[in-house]
Parts: structure tokens; sequence; C-alpha cells
């Protein structure tokens, strides 16, 4: 990773309110994966892909740097690496799952709030855990027809859900 | 291939930090003998190992992944109970942190001025001489007193190791900017009042939280601790996975930490109150009569009488009567009103009464209840809010859940320990806790698990060998016969040491050995030790990286990072290891170190030394060690009845059952020697909550002396008080001066002054941040993101405004801070955001630890132009400490 490359940068959601009657959530914002992804339909040279299982990846050998991609994230989840000249973002930590782990992030969170899945296997870790929150718990950040895949789990006793 | 150990690059690098003169480098690194290299890439091993953490206290399980010698990632270890796989930010630098271009490689000597950074090579063999050499040389001339080692709790392997050195020196000089200020408030008065775990989770107690299938606990108290930031994978986890099953939690912290943020009833208490607040839950749960008055009159000393003019308690010696002194007290029986002795545990035949003032030989006696109601009768709820800056609703609120909402426990943090009222919080918040009955049941704090023994010092392996401190030294100890509490440590009072050195009264410190981190990043009011450094004849700083204090150093020494150090590391029923993954250049083990030096004096005639290597004198201290495999066998073999090589192998190793280690009640089981219940591990065997031994504890050092000492000026008082903080807001002129009160506090990502020099790491958080109100900043005239200077009675400093309504208009709030890329700049790197330029070091001490204050002081804060002068704060600015990846070198022999 270079330095100033943020793949998985969490936000701190408030405090909203006055002191000190406030609530504050921190949110995770990586690359969401979204099933009808804008990222993939503009690049010009096919580098941007969605996978058979529906992740995004970039293949490095075919990026230019154009950097149309990271205008047509809606979520800021794509850099240009200043170094390398290609465009970066969360892989999911692919060749990690290829040996059947799940995501350094997943694996290492302290909070143990993370977790990875097929959402249309009812019976996959994600799948258990949204409907075990309720739906009215499980958001999903702005939708503007890409329809991301990454959902978040917030009750209200934690925080109320915001746009970030 | 035979080939230089490092490279000409390596050791430029190493030496540019401290600003080494071309000339002397090249020099030095002519000079460097030639290796066979036994470790080229294609031989080194390739695999995982299992060891745990050290970035911080916890000892976090971990699974390293090496390829051809170098380590190339770490992860959680799915096995180690405390974090169930999870690891933190600063656990995961720990690449990083091994492979950082900057490590001390070797150890070096000054090659010039002190403070101009130029340094040479030298060997282990002459860095040991000659430290050596000039320990004996001052100890003939000035005394052995005047050597002092300091350490400090930034990840070291071995706490005690400083204190052994010491103690076999026959020096009784050692500090730590910790110690009064971080733990020894918290485990002095858990030891006196109770002798089990205390109630910290930082420093890996409160052990059932970890286990939320089995803990019953329905709501959670968690006063001036953080676990989401100070442990986020041990004890951050198991709080998030207990607020997932519904436990209820309180936080008591100025500021809004992630913890705060969950919690259902917050109280951002102003800093250095918090007594005010216990002493008000005290009498709210007395006034209510909340507590469990079964126990507490059964399983407490607050029934005994105490004679109100010796405030010591009655014996049965006192009313004529018979029996153990120690266990045997004087209660009011209500059937006979008179006095009469109560043998431990209990007397079926009389009726003690647990409040009230009764007449004993014309002498007003009262209850220890009866004491302790008084004492906290000032304090209603109003009086706490107004004092605490609080809502009464909020405090009742909080009050109702942790009493209403049973089975409760609570915690209590660092925070009150850098207060001056350190010690009465660290005997209030477990008295609240003891009147609520929630000692050795399911889901308490307050407990006696069954331990293997292997690590049997506090967590640690060295036994600090207090016999070998003679009688006349241990007299001369700076600063303790007035705070005899840090007999409990076996340690110096830091500002008596200083004003030591700079007055020669009564006598000056001369030779300093230091093996810790940033001391100018740490140490109270800081810039104080300035003038300090200039007294010393000599200064050895062993790190394993340079710091602002390297600046100053005569003696450079490399330290090992976790990654190349062994340990015994006990969770919870099992035995993990701290394996050596890999090691390079010449760094060493302090645990080591300080065994070598002390090998090095005996040889040179140091009779205590000698001692220290004769095992007829040492017995169950244990003789000094040659290498860590001799040390940790000493005590792996009689706890687990294999060798450390085996454990390391079969690591970790179930010494019993979870259900067997998970014992409660031990107080009740009964003690085959007695025929009577066990009690708890305290002289009289009951709870001590008016606690007595406090007073015996200042007039005669007992329990923790070993030798009688002369009383300390002023008795030190058996119950927790509250005064006002040294500087006060409220009291006094100097709020008008400095109108804010700051706190601190950490951040998840750092722990003390450590890992400021991990590019990952620092590109999230380039500098220190002053939470501040927005009403307050609005008066101050500072905006978001503004650079301002923060100004103390001491003197002021720079950081960067972080409005939040997460902190109170009156307080602020900022984190110890350095920054390693102005080391070779006339600052050093200490005085550009460092928040301990402003805290105080001076008295009002605490009476019992000598404790100072850095948190809960008077500051100001206004605009600044700009950030100082060459700090970095862009990302890519970090790049020259990204890792350089070394192959192994055999470990050193000296």
């Amino acid at each position: 990773m270079s330095l100033g490359l943020y793949w998985n940068r969490v936000l701190t959601m408030g405090p909203n309110g006055r002191f000190p009657k406030v609530e504050m959530y921190f949110l995770p914002v990586m690359c969401q994966e979204c099933s009808n992804p804008p990222c993939v339909q503009v690049c010009p040279t096919g580098a941007s892909q969605q996978m058979p299982d529906g992740i995004v990846l970039i293949d490095k050998a075919k990026c230019i740097g154009c950097e149309l991609c990271v205008k047509a994230c809606p979520y800021g989840s794509r850099t240009l690496n200043p170094e390398t000249k290609v465009v970066e973002k969360c892989t999911t930590c692919v060749q990690l799952r290829e040996s059947g782990s799940d995501p350094a992030c997943v694996i290492n969170c302290p909070g143990r709030c993370r977790f990875f899945g097929d959402t249309s296997d009812p019976n996959s870790t994600v799948s258990v855990a949204i409907k075990k929150a309720g739906a009215e718990n499980v958001h999903s950040l702005p939708d503007s027809g890409n329809h991301p895949s990454v959902k978040y789990i917030l009750h209200p006793k934690n925080g109320v859900w915001r746009k970030p | 291939m035979e080939r230089s150990i490092i490279s000409r690059r390596d050791f430029l690098k190493a030496t540019a930090i401290t600003g080494v003169g071309a000339a002397v480098a090249v020099g030095a690194y002519e000079g460097l003998k030639k290796h066979k290299n036994k470790t080229g890439p294609s031989k080194g091993r390739t695999g995982t190992v299992r060891t745990c953490c050290r970035a911080c206290i916890a000892n976090c399980g971990v699974i390293a992944t090496v390829k051809n010698g170098r380590v190339v990632k770490v992860q959680g270890d799915p096995e180690y109970p405390m974090t169930r796989g999870a690891l933190c930010a600063k656990g995961l630098a720990g690449v990083q942190a091994l492979y950082n271009p900057n490590r001390n490689k070797y150890p070096m000597k000054r090659a010039g001025a002190r403070g101009e950074g130029k340094w040479m090579r030298i060997s282990w063999d002459e860095a040991l001489d000659t430290v050596a050499k000039k320990l004996m040389e001052t100890r003939a001339k000035y005394g052995a007193e005047t050597c002092f080692c300091s350490t400090g709790g930034g990840g070291n392997p071995e706490f005690w190791s400083i204190s052994r050195f010491c103690n076999t020196f026959d020096t009784p000089n050692w500090f730590e900017p910790g110690c009064a200020q971080c733990y020894l408030p918290r485990t002095l008065a858990n030891a006196l009042m109770y002798g089990g775990a205390d109630i910290s989770i930082a420093d890996s107690n409160c052990l059932e939280i970890y286990f939320p299938e089995v803990n019953p606990v329905k709501a959670y108290v968690l006063w001036g601790t953080d676990p989401s930031q100070s442990c986020p994978a041990g004890g951050g986890r198991a709080m998030v996975e207990l607020r997932a099953k519904g436990v209820k939690t309180v936080v008591i912290d100025p500021r809004l930490t992630p913890d705060a943020a969950k919690a259902d009833v917050w109280l951002p208490v102003r800093p250095g109150t918090d007594v005010a607040l216990m002493l008000a839950w005290i009498k709210y749960i007395i006034d209510h009569k909340s507590y469990d008055r079964e126990f507490v009159m059964k399983w407490t000393n607050l029934p005994f009488l105490v004679n109100t003019e010796t405030k010591m308690f009655l014996r049965p010696q006192d009313i004529g009567a018979k029996g153990d002194p120690e266990t045997t007290f004087v209660v009011w029986d209500k059937q006979s009103n008179s006095p009469k002795a109560m043998a431990y545990p209990w007397d079926n035949n009389l009726e003690p009464e647990l409040e009230g003032t009764f007449p004993v030989n014309g002498v007003p006696c009262k209850t220890g209840f009866q004491m302790l109601k008084e004492r906290v009768e000032p304090y209603t709820l109003e009086k706490a809010a107004k004092i605490c800056w609080l809502d009464v609703a909020s405090i009742e609120k909080a009050l109702k859940l942790y009493i209403e909402t049973q089975p409760s426990a609570m915690s209590l943090g660092v925070a009150t320990d850098q207060t001056r009222l350190s010690v009465q919080a660290g005997m209030a918040a477990p008295t609240i806790e003891m009147l609520m009955g929630h000692v050795e049941k399911p889901g308490a704090n307050l407990q006696r698990f069954k331990s293997s023994g292997a690590a049997p010092i506090l967590t640690y392996i060295v036994n600090p060998a207090k016999k070998l401190l003679s009688e006349k030294q241990l007299n001369k100890r700076l600063g303790m016969l007035d705070h005899k509490g840090l007999l409990q440590w076996w340690a110096a009072h830091p500002p008596t040491v200083l004003q030591a050195i700079l007055t020669g009264k009564p006598y000056k410190p001369r030779v300093w050995i230091d093996r810790s981190g940033n001391k100018f990043a740490v140490l109270g009011n800081s810039s104080a030790w300035l003038p300090a450094i200039d007294q010393m004849d000599m200064i050895v700083h062993m790190y394993m990286y340079p710091t602002s204090f390297s600046a100053y150093a005569d003696i450079l020494l490399p330290a090992k990072e976790w990654l190349e150090t062994d340990m015994i590391v006990e969770s919870i029923n099992k035995v993990f290891v701290r394996q050596a993954v890999t090691h390079l250049w010449e760094t060493m083990d302090e645990t080591l170190f300080w065994s070598k030096l002390a090998k090095r004096c005996a040889d040179m005639g140091h009779e205590n030394c000698k001692k220290a290597f004769d095992p007829k004198v040492m017995g169950d201290d244990m003789v000094y060690w040659d290498t860590m495999e001799e040390l940790l066998d000493k005590r792996v073999k009689p706890a687990l009845h294999m060798s450390w090589e085996e454990l390391k192998q079969k690591s970790p190793v179930e010494f019993c059952s979870f259900e067997e280690w998970d014992q409660h009640y031990v107080y009740k089981r009964d003690d085959p020697k007695t025929g009577k219940p066990q009690g708890f591990d305290t002289p009289s065997k009951k709870l001590e909550i008016y606690l007595e031994s406090l007073i015996t504890l200042g007039r005669t050092g007992k329990p923790y002396t070993t030798y009688p000492l002369p009383p300390a000026s002023q008795d030190y008082d058996p119950l927790p008080y509250y005064v006002e903080p040294g500087e006060s807001p409220v009291e006094g002129e100097i709020g008008k001066q400095f109108p804010l009160v700051m706190t601190n506090g950490r951040l998840p990502i750092f722990h003390h002054g450590t890992l400021r020099n991990i590019p990952w790491l620092r590109e999230i958080y380039p500098a220190p941040e002053i939470w501040i109100n927005p009403v307050s900043a609005k008066k101050y005239g500072v905006s978001h993101g503004d650079w301002v200077w923060v100004e103390s009675a001491r003197g002021k400093t720079q950081a960067r405004a972080h409005l939040t309504e997460g902190i109170g208009p009156g307080v602020v709030y900022m984190e110890r801070y350095w920054n390693p890329e102005t080391l070779n700049t006339p600052t050093h790197g200490w005085r550009e955001m460092n928040v301990n330029v402003l805290s105080k070091n001076d008295p009002p001490f605490n009476d019992v630890v000598g404790t100072y204050t850095l948190r809960g002081y008077q500051v100001r804060v206004f605009k600044a132009d700009g950030p100082p002068k060459g700090v970095w704060l862009k990302p890519e600015q970090f790049k020259p400490w990204l890792p350089e990846q070394s192959d192994p070198t055999p470990e050193v022999k000296v």
C-alpha cells in the first residue's frame, strides 16, 4: 500500500447533537461492490471488471490511470496511486479468499463488526447477520441506480443513520 | 560468501536520524567486523509462527508469517482467548516497527558534544564495560544511590528487570513515568483492601468480560477507562460483545470515547473530580440501603470499632479480651450493649451493630461503616453535580442502572491515577463494588482465578529480588519516606529525583540508565528535566529506535522489538509464548542486558552483584541468567513440567480446564490449616474498606518494606476523601489566566509515546488534535482545523483544533505526542506538539504515592500562525520510515 491511499477509510459520524446529549458512530467506507458498478461502465480499457461472484476488481495491467472511474464512483472509494499511476481500491483480499480465508479487515477487526459473504446464500454469515439485525436496522450508502452491495447494521440505540 | 552484517546504507540510515557526521559514520563503518552470512534469502525459514504481541502492555495472540527468514505479515491468533483472533492497528504495525529503517542497530557511543547527534558504533563488550566502569567509579566516589535507572510501560518485555538490577547494584533509585501516575494507585489500594485481581481492564484483569457466553453481568460501569482505545482487540472487543448481548453501560469520562458513544449513560466528569462523584455514589448506596448488608456485615471490616482518637481499630486487648490481633476485632454487641471481641470469621452469639458511635474506655469509638458514612455525608448528588460539572438526573440514572440491574460490575481505568487523588479513587471504586457485594461472584471483577504460576510477579517472570537492597540504601530512596505507597512497586519518586539532581540535596544523582521510549514525551512538565541533563555524568539509553531522550545520551543501546523477543504469556487457562520470530542486527533483549551488566559489575568486584549470581544467596529469587532460555526454563519447568523449547512447540498449553480456572467464592472455601473459610488476602481476611493498613504503611512501610522505616510526615487517611485539584478552575486565581481544564487519554493507534515513527499509523493521525467544544472555540477565536498554541503555567506547545460536541465547554483534551522527524533539530522532537510540556510535576502530590497531575490542570488556547517548523503532516512525508526488510542475524554473544 502506498502512503496516502486508503482502501478502507473509517469515518467518524458525529458527534451529532449538543454536549452532552450527543450520538456518534463509525462508518467504514470501502468499495461498495455495486451490482451495477458505474466504474466498470466508464472504464475505457476494461481494466475495471466485475467478477462472476459480483466483486469488482481492477486489472492493473490494463489500467491507464485516466481516473474516469475515480470520478464515477459515488463513494470516493477509488484513488489513483501517484507512484504506479494506476487506480486502486479495496480488493476484498481476493488473494486471501482464494485460500478460504476472510478478508484481513474481517479477521483482525477488534470490534468484530465486519462480516463477509454471499448475500444470495441465506446461510452465509452476512445473510444471517442481516436477518438477525432486522430490516429496519440495515442501511446502505445512497443508491443512484448503482446498487451498492455493502450493508450497514445500525441500531437506533447506537445512532441515527446519516448520509456520509 | 562473506559480507558485512549490514549494508552501508543500513548503517547510514540508522545513524542519520540523530544526525551523524558523515566522517564519523564512515569511519565506524570501515571498522565493521565481517561476519559469515548464515541466513541468505533462500535459507531462512518460511511458514507461520505463533507468538504474542507487545506493542502495548497486553499480550494479544499473533500468527506471524515468515518468508525466507523475513516477517512479512502478522494477524490475530484465533486461539488467544482474550482476543479470539482480533488484532489492533498497533499489533498490525509490528512489521513496520521491526523493519523500521531507523532502528537502533548496534551499540553506539557519542562522538561529538552531547546533543550534537554524532555517534560511533562500538561493540557490546565495549558498551557494557564502559557503562559498568562508570557505574563502579561513581559508586566508589559518590555512592551507589547516585546511579539510577528508569523504564516505562511502553511495551517493555520485563518490567521488574530494572528494579532487580537496581537492588543488585544496591541503588534504591529507579522510576518510571507510569507507576504513581499509572496503575500503582489502583494496585496498592486493591492489594491492601482485597488481595486478588483488581478492576482494571487495560491491565488484563476483569477477565470474565471475555466470556459473554457465561458471564451473567447485566450492567457495567466503565469509570475513566476506554477499552475500545486502550486495548481494542481485547477489552474493547469484549465490551462490544457484552453490549451486543444487551449489557447496559455507564461511561464516566470527560470525552466522548467510542465506549461513551455506545453507553446508556455518559457522565462527562470534570477531570480531577472523580472522587467527589465516587463519594456521592457511596452515600447514595448507603442512604438507599442498596448495599449488600449481609455481605458487608460478614465479609468486610466495616462492623469493627475504630478508636476515633487513634483512627486504628480496637483490638481484643483494648477491652481486656483475648484473641489473635490480626484477625480478631471488636464489635458493639446489640444484645449486651457492650464491646465484644469477635474472632474470624464470625460469632453467631453476637449481634454486631453496623452503624453507630459507642464509648469504649471513655473514648468515642465508631464502626468502620459509621466512619465511612460520616465521610461521605456531605456528598449529595447535588454537591457532586456541582463539583463534577454534571447534572443530578444523569448521575442518578447511572446509579440506578448500576444498582437495579444486577449483577452489575465496575472497572476503573488509568484516568484517576493521573490526578492528585489517585489512591483515593483507587480505594473508592472498589469500596462501591464491595458495598454492593460484587466480590468473587460470577460476573464480578474482584476475583481470584487459578494461575499456572509460570509468570508469578504480576504477570511478569523476573523477581525484583528486594532482599539485595541494603537497609542503608533503602533509606536513601528519593521521595519514598513521605510517599510510602511507592514501596509496593519498590520505586523512587520522579519529581524528587529531579530535585535531587538540580539541588544536590540530599545527594546528587549522576548516572542515568534508561530503558524505555521518549522520557521527554511522557514525563510530566518534561522541560523541567532539561537542566538535569547537563548535570549527569553519563546517560545511557536503550530502546528499539532513537527518541528525543537519545539526543541527550552518551551511549545508545539497541533493544529488541517484540517480534524478536521471548516471554511467557499466560492468558485465562492457557500459557502462550512470545517467541523470537527473527533477530536483527545486534539488538538485545533488555531482560538479558541487565543480567550482563550485573555480571560486569560483579567481575569488577561489586559484592552485591556477586551475590546475585550465587544460588545459595538467591534461592527463590533466582540467580541471574546468561541466556533467555535459561531464565525461561526456570519458570516454565516447575509450572508446566516442560522446557521452554517444548512450550514453544506446543503453545498454547492448557494448564487447567476453563471451569477449573473460572473459580468463584474462593473466600468461602475451607482452609484445611485452620478449618475456617479461607477469606481474603488481607491481614484480617476481610475486605478492608476502612483501610487501617494505610496508616500502618505510612508509619512503618509495612507490609512492603524489607527494613523498618521512619514515619511519613503525615498519617495517610484510611478512607477516601475529596479535595480540589492543585490547579482548579473554581478555586484560586489560576482559572482566570488559564480557564480550560486539560485532560488526556488514549488513541487506539499509539501506546504511550510509541509508534509515532510508523508511516501507516502516522498518516492516520499526523499531529495531535486538541478537542475543544465549539462554545469555547468561539470564545477563544479558534476554528476547526486551526493550528493553535496551548499554554499552561509551565510552557506552551502546539496542536490542531478539533471542534467537537464530544467534550464540555470548560474542558480540552490532548494526547501525548512527539515528532521523530525533528529529532535532529534543536527541538529534538519533543517541544513542538507535546502535551507534557504543559502538565504538572510539582506539588500537591498524592499523599500516599506521590502522584503528580497529568489530568485536570489549567491551560489556555489561542490561534497560531501555522504548524510548527519541520513537522511532517502529509502521508508521503513518512516514506523514509517505510520498512526495509533485513535478513536475520545471530544473537549477540557477550
